[in-house]
């Protein structure tokens, strides 16, 4: 890639928008309605990621009410490992 | 055609299809059924997608919006040119 | 020259040009015309409609789909119309 200008925020294929995102506030969607809010720390090319500072939410239906209303369930972590196989959607944070 | 190889003289490969979207707004669906709207910024051998202006859809209904998304490939099911 | 050989790859190479049914693993089905192919066998269609599991019919101009969860391609096909529905 003989790109001129600044490669550090090209963004030539879909992994180089995961590397601008290093060190910021990421939301990651996972497999089975999950999602981590958290400081991108290092990632892969299979999409393994460690996250630091993470709010883990959980979306589950409430099948004992006749609605199925959808409760969510969160949880902290000070730091984690996603294996990439379940990662579905990672995008940049906007910090609240 | 009689040579045994597989030929690619005619139509669109997905590699040509690909470039020629990419920029444009796309519809992506992942086998989840949730649908992403949004510009294409690149793909890769994955499939892969990072999409600009993104929209969520679930069940057809609006749910989120994101600036920039990274979509892993397996998780695509297709990716079509919005026209 | 083995010409009664066929191989998989080379009867979809046929296919380009023309419609194609494409069922999917899983409940999906689409139809369209086939306008080229990979050895992943992902294929860009044309003029597709979208069948759903729920009997919804979606119209899309032109897409790239993912040959990973391809089961079966019908060429000629247009989809399951007129099909009688289980």
């Amino acid at each position: 890639m003989a790109d001129v200008g600044d490669e550090g925020n090209a963004v030539s294929e879909p992994l180089d928008l995961v590397r601008l995102l290093l060190d910021e506030v990421v939301l990651v969607k996972l497999r089975g309605d999950r999602e981590l809010q958290g400081r991108l720390h290092a990632y892969d090319s299979h999409c393994n990621l460690v996250l630091g500072e993470v709010e883990e939410t959980i979306f589950v239906v409430d099948e004992e009410d006749e609605d199925e209303e959808i409760k969510t369930v969160s949880r902290k972590s000070e730091m984690l490992f996603v294996r990439g196989d379940s990662v579905v959607l990672i995008s940049p944070q906007s910090r609240s | 055609m009689e040579n045994g190889t597989l030929t690619q003289s005619e139509g669109k490969d997905p590699s040509v299809f690909l470039g020629e979207i990419i920029g444009h707004p796309v519809t992506v669906k992942l086998n989840s059924g949730v649908v992403y709207k949004g510009e294409l910024q690149s793909v890769d051998g994955y499939m892969n997608i990072a999409l600009e202006k993104t929209e969520e859809y679930v069940d057809g209904v609006k749910k989120r919006s994101y600036g920039d998304a990274f979509v892993r490939g397996n998780n695509v099911m297709y990716i079509s040119a919005d026209s | 020259m083995a010409s009664s050989l066929v191989l998989p790859l080379e009867l979809i190479d046929k296919c380009v040009g023309s419609r194609i049914w494409v069922i999917m693993k899983g409940d999906k089905e689409f139809a369209g015309t086939l306008m080229g192919f990979d050895d992943y066998v992902n294929m860009v269609l044309d003029d597709v409609t979208e069948f759903d599991y729920s009997g919804n019919h979606t119209k899309l101009k032109t897409i790239l789909l993912n040959g990973n969860n391809i089961c079966m391609l019908i060429p000629g096909g247009e989809g399951p119309v007129g099909v009688e529905s289980p």
